[in-house]
This record gives structure tokens, C-alpha cells and sequence, in this order.
């Protein structure tokens, strides 16, 4: 070797070795870009799912594979030699769309750091991660977590949450408890308590009473002339004072609407809620079917001037048919308010012994039937398997009563503001639901009951947490 | 003004007798039993009268007169009459 090739291949030498040192610090630039390269936050949706319970989880990579898809004329051979530069490995080809490889990085980087450096190439047309795909959070965070209000007496409302107190059946209730771990009411929704009228003073209800807003004129009838309906309406008396003298009212008021979380007395289905008092039955408890089609007429003229009045609750009822009055519900559906009546208390089935209201065949007409803390259809409640659509708790049902009291008081009367409540849980999750569609969630939302198998329409007994899904 | 049992038994007593056109004495007291009843009309609605579907807790009394057994209900705020010649009554 003379001394020139000697220098020739010293030199080749050192070229070699910088070469290699320049590639593996290359190798460990690499590493680090990658390792200091944070997953993609959980802000994005996947571009198509299948339904809407399937959502992402875009946080949660649990495979380090990337869905590349490259230009078209892209040859597989030029494919497989960026795929090695980078040691990664085409792991499968979709066949249907052209250029579209699931590939997999064999240095086990993170997806997003993957992804990033395919959409630099310029033979990409564009790269994503290969999602994982999960229930939506709520679903994914698990059952709901039960909200138990510190109202005094909400441990006997086995209505509400049945431990199985005084000898009931754990469970038998209307999940009331979860069904609050999405809402507990809305004070824009307005719930007709057409009844005996209501203690608006109330210490558990006098925060969650309807009142004519100021700017709303007075109730004005071309008969009955101007009425000063600041607290509701009485057709007993074609008179502006609802006030209970009964207890009735006020007691069916107090389960759609007793004020909830307040450490008084008990809690209503909704904690939340305007009640708007109607009377028509007098001391008694009576009152004629006049009346009460003065009071519908009432609610429908206030829902027409702007008042969010979605709901009737209608706890009474006779054996006596009466088409004005059933052509005063009708007129209720069409403004899009929903009446629920009371079954009635007769023990008989209403398909062939009709009770009115509630076996009007009416679109907006729910019927409903009366259980016991067992699971069981009370002793008194009528059924029908044609006519009497749901049930709910009816039998020693606690609630609100005159004179700051509380009372418990048995019958379909008592389950009818159930539903009701219900109905107005659903009314402040979906504001503008037609009163069809709020017909349809009632009775889609259901617990099976084995007692009341060909009894009623459903079968079942009304949940308000699954009326909330 | 709320009524007792006996109160309600009286004006049932005197209501039959009228509608017997009979001394009241002639009507016999058979039996008074306290009941619940169905609703707030106490299972004895007049024509056209709706009531509260609450169980409603009262006095069942039987009387005689003519023979005849007769029924009236009753609770704190009213009397019935019950099924008089098919038809009910509130008095």
C-alpha cells in the first residue's frame, strides 16, 4: 500500500464510522421525538360511528396501529419500504379502498406520534390512528350513582326509594333516586293539578307554585268575564282562589312537586317544578263534570297566552260518559298537553267497566293503575289490558296535606301524579317534546311487573330513571 | 261543619223516612259499620259528579223500614244515600 491509499481508505475509515455514529444518534433523536410527543387530547369524535350510544374514547390508544391511507399510484413495494424505514410492518391491507393499510409500529410508539410522522410523508394522503371504539362516557363511567335528598321524611316515601321499609319490597319503586342523578325538575315546566285545588301556602310546595307572571293578562272569559287567576283558578266559584279545602289537591300536588332538598317534611318527584292549581271538586271531594271542563278550558286559554302548561293531572273520575268533557281532553291534545287520569278504585277491569276520563280513547290520555309497596296491583285498583296503560305506587303514599301537614293516602289518585311527575322529569330534559312523543317515553319506560301481566297495557310499572335514558 | 257517626245516622234515619214518606221512628237502625270506601263520591256518585279516586274512610249503615233493608254512607263531610231505587243521593 503506498502512503496515498493509505490515506484514501484512512479516510474511507472515519467517513464509515461517523456515518454509523450519525445513524444511531439519528436512531435516539428518534426515540426521544417520539417518547416527548403526547397522546391526542379526548376532544375528537370518530367521523362515523355506527349509532349514537357508540362514541370514542380518543385518550385510550390500546394498540399502537395507525390506518394509513396513501396516494393513489403509490406502489405496494414503495409502501412496504417506508413502512420498514420506519420499522413498522403493514399488518393488513384493505382491499375495498385503495391504498388503505392498517399498520403496526414495531417500537411499540405511541399512535399519535405514528400517525404524525406518516402525514409528513409526502406519498400519504392522510393518516389516523386506529381508534378504539366504547360506550359513550356515561355508560362507560357505569350505573348512575343514586342522590338520596335530606328531606325529613323522604325515608318513608317507598315510592320514591323502596328499601323495603314497613315490610315492602326492596326495589318496588319508581327509581326515583337515579333518575335525580340527571335531573331533578325544571321550574319552566307547569303542571295542571286539576283537582280540589291546592294549598299554595304550602311550607313544602309555596316554592314550587305557578303564579300568573305579571306581564300576563288576567284570565278573561266571555261568560264567566275577567278573573284575577294570580294563583290559579277556581270553577267552583268562577274565582281566582284555587285554596284546597279538601286535601286532596294538595296532597297529589305534593307528589309531583314537593320541594326537594329543602330539610322539610318529604321530597316530590320533581324537587323542581311549577304547579298550577285548578278547583273543581269542593270540600267533599266532588265536583261535576262542568267544572271541570271550565278548569281545561282554562289550562288550554293559559297555554295559548305563553304559559309552559305541558300536563293534567287528573286524580278522580266516575263511571258516567260524558263527551263534552271528552271532547275538552281532545282539545287539550291538540294544544299539546298531555292528561293524566286515575283509573278509579272499583277492582274491576276497564275494558269492559269504562271509568272517564280515563278511558276516553283520547291520543293524550294516559290511565293509570295503583300499586302497593309489593309489586302488587292495590286490592282497589281497576286494570285494563286494553285501557289502563301503566302503573305506579298508590297505596300509603305520603305526602303533602292542609295546614303544613302530611298525610298518607291510598288509591289510583295517588298514583296518577306519579306518572305525572314523571312526565314532567322527562318535559325538563326534552323541553319540545310533542305530547305524542312524551306519551310514547312513558310508556316505553317500564319495569315489568309480574302482577300486572294482561292488566295493563304495559305490563309494567312507570321508571323515571329509565324514562330519563 | 264536620259529622260524627251519629249525626250521620240521624240524617240517614230522616232522609229514608222522608223518602218512604214514614215516621222516623218506623226506621230501625240495622247496622253501622265503619268502611272504607273508593273515592271521595264514596262509591255512590249522583249523575254527573266526579270525585277524587282516594280511598275514603267512613260509616256503612243499614236501615230498616217497610221490610226493606236500606243503605247510606257517610264520612265527616257527608251522607249518601246508596242505590235508592237504583239511584244514588247525596243529602
Amino acid at each position: 500500500m503506498n502512503r496515498n491509499n493509505f490515506f484514501i481508505h484512512l479516510a474511507l475509515a472515519l467517513v464509515l464510522v461517523l456515518v454509523a455514529a450519525f445513524a444511531g444518534q439519528l436512531s435516539r433523536w428518534r426515540k426521544q421525538w417520539r417518547s416527548h410527543v403526547g397522546p391526542i387530547q379526548a376532544t375528537e369524535k370518530k367521523r362515523a360511528t355506527t349509532t349514537e350510544e357508540i362514541a370514542l374514547s380518543e385518550s385510550h390508544f390500546g394498540r399502537p396501529e395507525v390506518l394509513v391511507k396513501f396516494k393513489s399510484g403509490v406502489s405496494q413495494q414503495t409502501i412496504e419500504r417506508l413502512t420498514a424505514l420506519r420499522h413498522d410492518r403493514v399488518e393488513d391491507r384493505i382491499e375495498n379502498v385503495e391504498g388503505l393499510e392498517a399498520i403496526d409500529d414495531l417500537d411499540n410508539a405511541d399512535a399519535a406520534t405514528v400517525v404524525s410522522e406518516y402525514q409528513q410523508l409526502a406519498e400519504v394522503e392522510y393518516a389516523e390512528p386506529n381508534f378504539e371504539i366504547e360506550l359513550d362516557a356515561a355508560e362507560a363511567a357505569g350505573p348512575l350513582e343514586p342522590i338520596l335528598p335530606h328531606d325529613p321524611q323522604f325515608t318513608d316515601q317507598w315510592a320514591l326509594a323502596n328499601s323495603g321499609q314497613r315490610g315492602g319490597k326492596q326495589g318496588a319503586d319508581i327509581s326515583a333516586t337515579l333518575a335525580w342523578a340527571t335531573t331533578t325538575g325544571s321550574d319552566k315546566v307547569v303542571v295542571a293539578v286539576l283537582d280540589s285545588g291546592v294549598d299554595y301556602t304550602h311550607e313544602d310546595l309555596i316554592q314550587n307554585m305557578w303564579m300568573r307572571p305579571a306581564s300576563m293578562a288576567p284570565y278573561h272569559d266571555n261568560e264567566l268575564g275577567t278573573i284575577d287567576d294570580e294563583n290559579g283558578f277556581n270553577a267552583i266559584d268562577s274565582a281566582g282562589d284555587p285554596m284546597d279545602e279538601n286535601g286532596h289537591g294538595t296532597h297529589c300536588a305534593g307528589i309531583i312537586g314537593a320541594e326537594g332538598e329543602n330539610n322539610v317534611g318529604i321530597a316530590g318527584v320533581n324537587w323542581k317544578v311549577k304547579i298550577m292549581p285548578l278547583k273543581f271538586m269542593n270540600a267533599g271531594g266532588f265536583g261535576t263534570t262542568k267544572d271541570a271542563i271550565e278548569a281545561i278550558n282554562y289550562v288550554i286559554d293559559r297555554k295559548k297566552a305563553g304559559v309552559n302548561v305541558r300536563i293534567i293531572s287528573a286524580s278522580w273520575g266516575s263511571t258516567q260518559r260524558s263527551r263534552a268533557l271528552e271532547d275538552a281532553i281532545r282539545k287539550a291534545y291538540e294544544n299539546d298537553i298531555l292528561f293524566v287520569a286515575a283509573a278509579g278504585n272499583a277492582s274491576v277491569n276497564n275494558d269492559r267497566n269504562p271509568h272517564f276520563p280515563s278511558s276516553y280513547n283520547v291520543p293524550n290520555v294516559v290511565s293509570v293503575a295503583a300499586l302497593d309497596r309489593h309489586d302488587e296491583l292495590a286490592k282497589f285498583s281497576n286494570w285494563g289490558a286494553k285501557s289502563v296503560a301503566i302503573a305506579a305506587p298508590g297505596v300509603d303514599i305520603l305526602s303533602t296535606w292542609l295546614g303544613d301537614a302530611y298525610e298518607e293516602k291510598s288509591g289510583t289518585s295517588m298514583a296518577t301524579p306519579v306518572v305525572s311527575g314523571v312526565a314532567a322529569l322527562i318535559l325538563a330534559e326534552h323541553p319540545r317534546m310533542s305530547v305524542d312523543d312524551l306519551k310514547k317515553k312513558l310508556l316505553a319506560s317500564t319495569d315489568p311487573i309480574v302482577a300486572l301481566k294482561g292488566k295493563t297495557v304495559t305490563g309494567g310499572r312507570v321508571n323515571a330513571a329509565k324514562a330519563l335514558d | 261543619m264536620a259529622i260524627d257517626k251519629n249525626s250521620a245516622v240521624e240524617n240517614a234515619r230522616n232522609d229514608l223516612a222522608k223518602r218512604l214518606n214514614v215516621n222516623a221512628a218506623d226506621v230501625k237502625e240495622k247496622s253501622v259499620e265503619d268502611d272504607d270506601f273508593p273515592d271521595m263520591a264514596l262509591g255512590a256518585p249522583e249523575d254527573g259528579e266526579m270525585s277524587g279516586q282516594m280511598i275514603t274512610s267512613g260509616w256503612r249503615i243499614k236501615l230498616e223500614a217497610q221490610g226493606k233493608t236500606y243503605e247510606y254512607r257517610a264520612d265527616k263531610n257527608q251522607v249518601r244515600a246508596y242505590s235508592f231505587k237504583g239511584k244514588n243521593y247525596r243529602i
